[in-house]
């Protein structure tokens, strides 16, 4: 078996592949996102529970390969806890490393970073990364918006 | 008796790939030498716009390019020449036919009939038109085991059918549709039939006015042609009531500017230059196919097939789907757990080029629960080995993701 594809896979995606965090559909999330990939078909939806102006819990459902399904897994695990705000910083250092090959030490963002060299691989790492930078200022402008009609 | 070995050394890019386990020709098939050569001769030595020069050059151009629409003609078992009209593959020709044969004919309440496992090409198009003209698009359900329902498909088939455009042989499981069967069940309400023939042509015998087929519709890059190139066989009495799709120059016999009146076809419905070179090549590929022997190298497709079930079958967690036969050299399938999409990089990695993904018939994959495959498509320069060779990977695919 080819050792540059099983490096690609490594612990970090195997391991998310088979244990995904918070994977499960959630009926009473304030925001769905999805993810989709015509091409392949990969369909993720993106649960996510805003209050107190932060994301107070992350889930996620659907199909997908391991690449997708691992970097989906990530994405939530690190959204929580987080505001809008920090989460598209989050999100754009995580492009920055996959897409431009920005350097960095967390091991789990550099797993992906590999995807770019295998042909048609990068979008399955980027998927709802992207799908989520794309919403966030609509989050973000429902958020303020409850702010203000709370005031 | 077939050898794929003698085949593989007509095929310049196994020179130039020697590892190359390519087993993927349902998405496009490798060219023969005699194909590039005849394309570059083509430009070389032959080029000239076609129809119009009354020079030497020109005179050849054309001969080469209307001798190659009688070849394609008696290839198929047309009347006459004039029924081949040549585009830029088989998706172009669907789309002629359903703007010009189909939609002028189409009235609320009517119906076109298909099947489940079309490829998106021989489905949109149609799906289209009826909601253009409030028409219904109906289905022929296909089995679990790949097969279609026939007793299904004859309820389908009414007074109000425009047409029934069925494909041959499925680019995604590999079945081998029953044309004469259904063409006969369309012929008692007298419904034109259009064969998808994309991934048949190349190997089985096709003969349209034995299947009392109405439209036959392929493309050369699936039978060791070049790509941008292929054919709509229509029969005369439709070519003739049909108007042009595209127009343009050289389709025309007088212009004014408040009018235009039209060639014969076939040349309405060619308009502009034509992929002259791509005739050439297409001239070529004929020629090539016709040196196969059918029986023994759609012996050989069957074999590869069945063998390929019989390993698949035999790994931990794997399921072929539409295990029906007759079926052709194409096997998509499934592993428990495991994305196709990660299997065919896997299988990249390993030289070995399967496809992943939803093969255009995203509709026929819902019916089966899924949203992608992984297909292994097999021609006549593959082998056995290399069937053990994939599966041999996909054995180490499934104990590295367990």
């Amino acid at each position: 078996m080819n050792k540059d594809v099983k490096a690609l896979y490594q612990s970090v995606i195997l391991q998310h592949n088979k244990a995904p965090y918070h994977y499960e559909k959630v009926e009473q999330s304030t925001h769905e996102i999805a993810a989709y990939n015509p091409l392949c078909g990969d369909k993720f939806v993106l649960y996510l529970t805003i209050s107190d102006h932060q994301i107070a819990s992350a889930h996620f459902h659907g199909y997908g390969c391991a690449i997708s399904k691992a970097s989906t897994s990530i994405l939530v695990q690190q959204l929580e806890g987080k505001t809008p705000k920090e989460a598209a910083a989050l999100i754009r250092e995580y492009l920055s490393i996959v897409l431009e090959g920005a350097a960095t030490d967390q091991e789990e963002f550099q797993a992906f970073a590999v995807a770019q060299q295998f042909p048609g691989r990068e979008q399955c790492a980027t998927l709802s990364w992207q799908a989520l930078e794309q919403e966030l200022p609509t989050i973000d402008q429902d958020d303020i918006h409850r702010e203000e009609s709370n005031e | 008796m077939h050898d794929p070995l003698s085949y593989r050394s007509q095929f310049p890019i196994f020179t130039h790939h020697p590892d190359l386990i390519y087993l993927d020709n349902a998405a496009t098939t490798h060219k023969p030498a005699v194909v590039i050569q005849a394309i570059q001769t083509f430009y070389e030595k032959q080029n000239a716009n076609i129809h119009r020069g009354v020079y030497e050059l020109g005179a050849k151009a054309t001969q080469l390019y209307e001798s190659t629409r009688a070849k394609t003609a008696d290839w198929l078992g047309a009347r006459m020449a004039e029924e081949i009209v040549f585009t830029a593959g088989t998706t172009a020709a669907i789309n002629l036919v359903a703007h010009s044969f189909l939609e002028p004919k189409l009235t609320a309440g009517d119906n076109v009939v298909i099947s489940a496992m079309e490829h998106h090409a021989n489905m949109i198009p149609w799906q289209q038109a009826c909601l253009r003209k409030g028409a219904e698009l109906r289905v022929i359900p296909v089995q679990a085991d790949g097969r279609l329902d026939l007793a299904q498909a004859s309820q389908l088939l009414d007074n109000r059918t425009k047409l029934l455009a069925l494909v041959h042989i499925s680019n995604s499981i590999g079945i081998i549709n029953p044309i004469e069967e259904l063409g006969e069940m369309a012929s008692k309400h007298q419904i034109p039939v259009l064969v998808d023939g994309a991934q048949s042509i190349a190997y089985y015998p096709i003969d349209v006015q034995d299947w009392n087929c109405d439209f036959f519709v392929c493309s050369a890059h699936k039978f060791f042609g070049p790509t941008g190139m292929g054919f709509l066989y229509a029969r005369n009495e439709h070519l003739q009531t049909m108007s042009p799709w595209q127009t343009g120059g050289g389709i025309v016999r007088e212009v004014d500017f408040d009018q235009t009146s039209f060639a014969p076809p076939p040349t309405r419905f060619e308009a502009g230059t034509p992929n002259m070179a791509g005739v050439a090549g297409l001239n070529a590929a004929i020629d090539f196919v016709q040196t196969l022997d059918q029986t023994t190298v759609s012996a050989h497709l069957q074999s590869l097939r069945i063998y390929a079930l019989e390993r698949l079958q035999s790994i931990k967690g794997v399921q072929v789907l539409g295990t029906a036969s007759p079926a052709s050299g194409i096997v998509s399938f499934v592993m428990d757990d495991v994305h196709p999409h990660d299997i065919a990089s896997f299988l990249g990695g390993a030289n070995i080029a399967v496809r992943a993904g939803h093969h255009c018939t995203q509709p026929l994959l819902k019916y089966f629960g899924l949203a992608a495959t992984t297909r292994a498509s097999f021609s006549i320069y593959n082998t056995k080995d290399e069937v053990d060779l994939l599966v041999a990977q996909l054995q180490q695919i499934q104990a590295f993701f367990s």
